[in-house]
């Protein structure tokens, strides 16, 4: 019986309720060293992931910066100590989108949408240490054997229940498969609040201010309110959990990650300022994919959020791309202002005079939109659309 | 990370294809030398060799041509996109809106337009604009682009388009191949094939 006895065990450890109890997050415990995989189905997993890790590292998504690739790891070593860090390779993806993930042999993808979601190394290593997390305990081959259980028993439910087909057991069946599914996902979601609490407690134990983790929580609310608002959509409920949801909601998070976090350690250095250094040649370009995703409220967000350290001139240039794209009239006159703001920081960034010039020219400005594409070509003139745009200044000259 | 990201339309034709069922399901053959009116508008091409139409539509006003599959090659017609109309069609209007060709939209904005609905619809950050050029197209000053990006296949493509506006409406044809031996196999097929368009 040793089958359903394990699915039981899942179930009943299901019943005592969904949530993590808030005291401070214990130390995590002692590192065991290099692992190797044991047992048939983990060797088989570590395996394909050795293979996928091979296509990874060979990917044309993969930024091949090392001293930002370097820096990354340094925060993940800050943050789960030395002796662990060293079972982990970084690759850092370009995608814009808020997340990380870590597979069974110790891959580490981080994605760049998440540089702009973090602020310091606090928060970055709040979300590296989860993801290593996830790797020290070894979630997913748990999960998997969560899963062959949990479809063993309803597949094994099925045949029994066909040998006495009344509507009963038909009943039973469907109550017993809705059920089990439905813990697969909440398994997951255990997981996620186990991987909190460990991350938490890497970052109690490291130099940095463990406060940071939960912060990204309420920054992700915060972003996501920014977004509806825009689209008009209603408010989303942050502690709310879907059936097939994979992690648990913001609000729960941002909760518990804040009580874990040790208090006396608040006025640690939260490492801002090597951040922002750090991550300086990246943050525009970051900024400009997120900003083509056409998610104004989210990006008007980020941008603001960005600004609270000082706005800068590729800040006000992100931010007239973002009014520029939209292009509605009153678009445009804020666009045409943030690139004039952008200049007024920096005089010889030539792509804030394009943007500045073509705002100045969609809005009925042309002569003096054709005098900042003047500027645009002069201060860029090998740029990949400099034909075009000098084409753009006689022919309008002369229509006008 | 479950998304397999390839160009636009092969994304875009792989859902209609499975679903929808419509008498418009079978693809056609457009022989060499007919000249063909594309994409439900008066943009007509005149091909040198056959190629295949796709039947699903990624937009109104678009039409997708191909010689060995749409990963392989992908011709797409946008024939006459009217003002405040997105590209191609948006999987959600409120919650994924896609960006807009507006009355005010300027030649040199058109690679923005097409980059950032590319961007937006698979929630990439890859697509690169690598030149921009002035050239006539249908009789009109045109744009003349080519770009690059990498989809969650890791396959880099590589894309050649050309733009007008014409009459308030965009006209547009873009081809996309992967940069490993099909671009530069096909694409002067393609070019010959984009030459022969007219406004009928």
């Amino acid at each position: 019986m040793r089958l359903p006895a394990a699915v039981l065990a899942v179930l009943v450890a299901s019943l005592s309720g969904e949530s993590v109890r808030a005291e401070q997050a214990p130390l995590p415990p002692p590192y065991a060293g290099a692992y190797q995989p044991h047992g048939i189905d983990e060797i088989g997993a570590w395996r394909e992931d050795d293979e996928s890790e091979r296509k990874l590292a060979a990917s044309n998504l993969v930024i091949r910066d090392e001293r930002l690739t370097a820096y990354v790891k340094k925060v993940l070593c800050d943050t789960v100590g030395p002796d662990r860090c060293n079972s982990v390779r970084v690759y850092i993806m370009r995608e814009p989108t808020f997340n990380a993930s870590m597979s069974p042999n110790g891959t580490m993808r981080v994605l760049s949408g998440l540089f702009l979601r973090v602020h310091n190394e606090a928060e970055l290593g709040g979300i590296l240490g989860h993801e290593f997390a996830h790797f020290e305990k070894r979630h997913l081959l748990e999960r998997f054997k969560s899963a062959r259980r949990g479809t063993d028993l309803v597949a094994w439910a099925a045949v029994l229940a066909s040998i006495a087909p009344t509507y009963d057991t038909q009943r039973t069946y469907q109550d017993l498969e809705l059920s089990v599914y439905g813990n697969l996902y909440r398994y997951k979601r255990d997981q996620e609040r186990e991987a909190d609490v460990l991350g938490i407690g890497y970052l109690n134990r490291s130099h940095l201010r463990p406060q940071g983790f939960a912060q990204v929580w309420q920054n992700v609310m915060a972003e996501i309110q920014a977004s509806v608002r825009v689209r008009g959509l209603s408010k989303p409920n942050f502690n709310a959990i879907a059936f097939t949801a994979s992690h648990p909601p913001e609000a729960e998070r941002a909760a518990y990650l804040g009580e874990l976090a040790d208090a006396g350690a608040s006025a640690r250095e939260d490492g801002s300022d090597r951040y922002a250094q750090a991550l300086a040649p990246w943050l525009p370009v970051f900024l400009d994919d997120q900003i083509k995703l056409n998610d104004f409220g989210a990006s008007e967000y980020l941008i603001q959020s960005l600004a609270q350290s000082g706005w800068t001139a590729w800040l006000w240039q992100a931010r007239g791309e973002l009014y520029r794209g939209r292009g509605t009239p009153r678009d445009l006159v804020n666009a045409a202002a943030f690139y004039a703001n952008a200049i007024g920081l920096d005089p010889t960034l030539a792509d804030a005079y394009r943007g500045l010039g073509l705002s100045l020219i969609k809005t009925g400005h042309a002569s003096e939109g054709q005098n900042a594409l003047r500027k645009y070509l002069q201060f860029k003139p090998n740029a990949s659309d400099a034909k075009l745009i000098a084409m753009m200044i006689p022919k309008e000259a002369t229509e006008k | 990370m479950t998304r397999i990201k390839t160009s636009l339309a092969t994304t875009l034709l792989a859902a209609p294809l499975l679903i929808t069922a419509g008498p418009a399901l079978a693809h056609k053959l457009h022989k060499q030398g007919e000249a063909a009116a594309v994409a439900e508008s008066s943009l007509t091409v005149t091909p040198s060799r056959d190629w295949n139409q796709l039947s699903a539509r990624i937009g109104k006003n678009t039409e997708t041509w191909t010689l060995d599959g749409e990963q392989l090659n992908d011709v797409t017609f946008f024939g006459g996109i009217e003002p405040g109309r997105p590209l191609v069609k948006e999987r959600s209007r409120k919650r994924e809106p896609l960006p807009k060709f507006t009355t005010s939209t300027l030649l040199p904005e058109v690679p923005e337009l097409l980059e950032r609905t590319s961007r937006a619809y698979k929630g990439s950050g890859s697509f690169q604009v690598t030149s921009v050029e002035p050239t006539r197209f249908l009789d009109s000053d045109g744009v003349f682009f080519s770009y690059e990006f990498t989809d969650e296949d890791q396959l880099t493509r590589k894309g050649e388009a050309r733009a007008a506006i014409i009459g308030g409406k965009l006209y547009l044809i873009t081809f996309e191949a992967p940069r490993l031996s099909y671009f530069g196999k096909v694409v002067a097929e393609f070019r010959a094939l984009a030459d022969t368009a007219r406004l009928r």
